[in-house]
């Protein structure tokens, strides 16, 4: 019984010493960015690991040679309208998906699901030319469209609306809703959990897109937060406690949005699994 | 929620419209990277021909160098040539390639701009089939700096690392690196800067001049790697980890100088501590090699103007590159260092560096006229990966002749033979 008590021990004490490294290891990176934006360039090159005086300093410069204010407002802007265009759009097509599947729908659904094989880089330059014949280079409407319904967001509603009762849907058309008010009455407050995570992925991708961005957004008041960051590590002389600001400056909506929405996350993710 | 489908569809509109390009006469877009250095040049000529032709609107965009690329390649092979804009920064490794892939995008200059007093060796770069599609811009002449203080300590001067070849450079080396515990230079571990430095100095490329892959005869390739490998096991060259570590040696004194193109100045006088401490000198040469000199490239870029653009106009503001004035504003407030033969008129240029209390700009000017020309050809990237894979096997104890037969044919299956 005591070597069992004790082998028991042994193996929490290994995974939790495990869980412990690798969360470290993972949070490293994150804690050096933010440590450095302290620091300056000499410190940062020197391994300096606590923070120093530079923050203000290197926030300056970071200001002086950037329009942080207008690449904030652009990947504020274009972020928030994609997520919101991807989870209308997207959940009412999963929603249907699921609802009123037949084998038409269905077959539509396969080849959907086939278009989340092409990596966005080999529909880069069709896409590019549709959008510059659209006048469509430097504006919002430009970043976010491409993104605000994709393949997966409409799989990940789908997979969801399989754990919408289909009972409440009878009830409901029962007492008179229509399909529309079913959907919005009904579906949208069950699966909150569901357009959380799905809002806070969109809100990730979307704010964290690179390529697509630096092809249609052409001009310095287009720039995003990303291209600003990566504008940063140009030149012969880098300033990595700018970079570092810059940095930390690009991760906090996200860090913060993941924070607020984490609850609602890990409920969908975990339900997804189940 | 049909109010606020409606209200997000009117705003898409509205941004649509608000932000559409529109492409206007009289006006010169610009693509650069790098605010301290490209784009302040660029708006110092801005300000400069504002006073000559003060009509003209021009927009300095800042773009990375690899997005540019990127943005002309996604233009080109859409065919919206007109999304370029009117002048662009490139890199001088890049720019044959991407000359010889989108020849519809790149404007021939030959002819239309004046070229005078521009080194053979820097106007290569940009030359394809002998017609010149750039303007040259900064230099990547290489210069060899040392701190003095750390060779005082081991009984040396900065004559005595001037105008010798790589045998000295290796005995004095070994000499500092026992008395001080200091290697002469570091570099980065997997690059291969260092080689090709000492390649073009003796005017040796990775390309034939008929664009084929020359490892396996290249005797300088050979020599190059030689010397490179005994630095390293000597302790004369150190190998870091990555650029950062690299730039971290130059700053906290843990290397006596470094062999690099001269925007590594930049770096190097970011540590005021050390002001009046470094020494600028000319590089080691290949011992017994023809053609071998003290001068090499590493680095630097130049302008490609736009086809179908107003390339008249463009010309017209790119000649402030000849403008003496240009090249004396800009050095003080950038440190970049012009390749043209004239901007050494410059008082500025004459002047001693604070940093380095001597007129080191002047004498880097000098130095880039004497810089063997380089090959670089479309493949320059592919070649310089399997030299790099070579290199490290080689440094591994591999054999070299096996390596870089390897390397060629890496480069030949990645050119399609």
């Amino acid at each position: 019984m005591r070597e069992g008590a004790a082998s028991k021990y042994v193996t929490r004490f290994i995974m939790y010493a495990f869980l412990i490294i690798v969360s470290l290891i993972s949070v490293f990176p994150l804690y050096w960015a933010f440590i450095s934006a302290f620091n300056n360039t000499k410190e940062i090159l020197g391994g300096r690991m606590i923070p120093s005086v530079y923050l203000i300093e290197n926030l300056k410069n970071l200001f002086a040679q950037q329009n942080v204010g207008r690449a904030m407002l652009n990947s504020f802007g274009t972020s928030i309208l994609q997520v919101f265009l991807a989870l209308a759009i997207s959940s009412i097509a999963g929603y249907g998906f699921e609802i009123y599947h037949d084998k038409y729908k269905d077959g539509l659904m396969s080849i959907l699901m086939l278009a989340m094989m092409v990596p966005f880089v080999a529909v880069l330059v069709p896409l590019f030319q549709f959008f510059s014949k659209l006048k469509l280079l430097n504006t919002w409407a430009g970043f976010f469209l491409p993104g605000m319904a994709t393949p997966f967001l409409i799989m990940y509603f789908r997979n969801s609306a399989r754990n919408f009762p289909k009972d409440t849907i009878e009830a409901a058309r029962i007492d008179g809703l229509n399909e529309f008010q079913i959907f919005i009455k009904m579906f949208i407050p069950m699966m909150q959990p569901t357009y959380a995570s799905a809002a806070t992925i969109t809100f990730m991708n979307a704010w964290n897109s690179y390529l697509w961005p630096k092809v249609i957004m052409q001009t310095a008041d287009s720039t995003t937060m990303p291209m600003l960051v990566s504008n940063l590590m140009a030149g012969y002389v880098i300033d990595y406690g700018v970079v570092m600001a810059g940095v930390t400056l690009c991760s906090l909506p996200t860090i913060i949005i993941f924070f607020l929405l984490q609850k609602s996350f890990t409920n969908a993710v975990a339900g997804a699994v189940k | 929620m049909k109010k606020l489908v409606s209200l997000l569809l009117a705003l898409c509109l509205l941004l649509t419209v608000a932000g559409a390009m529109a492409a206007e006469d009289g006006k010169i877009t610009i693509w650069t990277w790098d605010p301290n250095f490209n784009i302040k040049s660029m708006q110092i000529a801005k300000e400069l021909y504002a006073k000559i032709n003060p009509d003209v609107e021009i927009v300095i965009e800042e773009v990375l160098s690899e997005d540019i690329e990127t943005r002309v390649t996604t233009a080109a092979t859409s065919n919206t040539i007109d999304t370029l804009p009117d002048i662009m920064l490139c890199q001088d490794n890049s720019f044959q390639k991407m000359v010889m892939f989108y020849p519809e995008v790149y404007a021939n200059l030959t002819g239309k701009y004046d070229y005078e007093g521009f080194p053979a060796g820097k106007l290569a770069y940009s030359t394809v089939d002998g017609q010149n599609h750039g303007i040259p811009f900064d230099a990547g002449t290489v210069v060899a700096t040392y701190r003095t203080d750390i060779l005082e300590q081991a009984g040396y001067t900065i004559a005595d690392l001037t105008d010798i070849d790589w045998d000295r450079f290796i005995e004095i080396g070994k000499d500092v690196k026992a008395k001080t515990g200091l290697p002469m230079l570091t570099g980065q571990a997997g690059s291969i800067d260092m080689v090709l430095i000492m390649m073009q100095s003796c005017g040796a490329s990775m390309f034939n001049e008929d664009g084929s892959v020359n490892f396996v005869n290249n005797e300088a390739c050979k020599m190059v790697l030689e010397y490179y490998k005994t630095m390293c096991e000597l302790g004369v060259f150190a190998e870091v980890n990555s650029w950062d570590a690299y730039c971290g040696t130059l700053a906290n004194g843990s290397c006596v100088g470094t062999i690099n193109g001269c925007w590594i100045l930049g770096t190097v006088m970011a540590v005021p501590e050390y002001a009046g401490k470094w020494a600028l000198t000319n590089m080691p040469k290949l011992p017994g090699v023809e053609g071998a000199t003290h001068y090499s490239n590493n680095g630097g870029s130049s302008w490609a103007l736009v086809n179908g653009t107003d390339i008249d106009l463009a010309l017209d503001f790119m000649k402030m590159y000849r403008n003496v004035e240009f090249y004396n504003e800009i050095l003080p407030t950038t440190s970049a260092i012009g390749t043209w033969a004239g901007a050494k008129e410059a008082p500025n240029y004459a002047a001693d560096n604070e940093y380095y209390g001597a007129p080191i700009f002047a004498t880097i000017v000098e130095y880039t006229a004497h810089v063997p020309a380089n090959q670089t050809g479309a493949y320059y990237y592919d070649a310089r990966g399997a030299l790099g894979t070579a290199v490290t096997n080689y440094m591994l104890g591999g054999d070299l002749m096996s390596e870089l037969q390897a390397a060629e044919d890496e480069t030949n299956f990645n050119m399609g033979f």
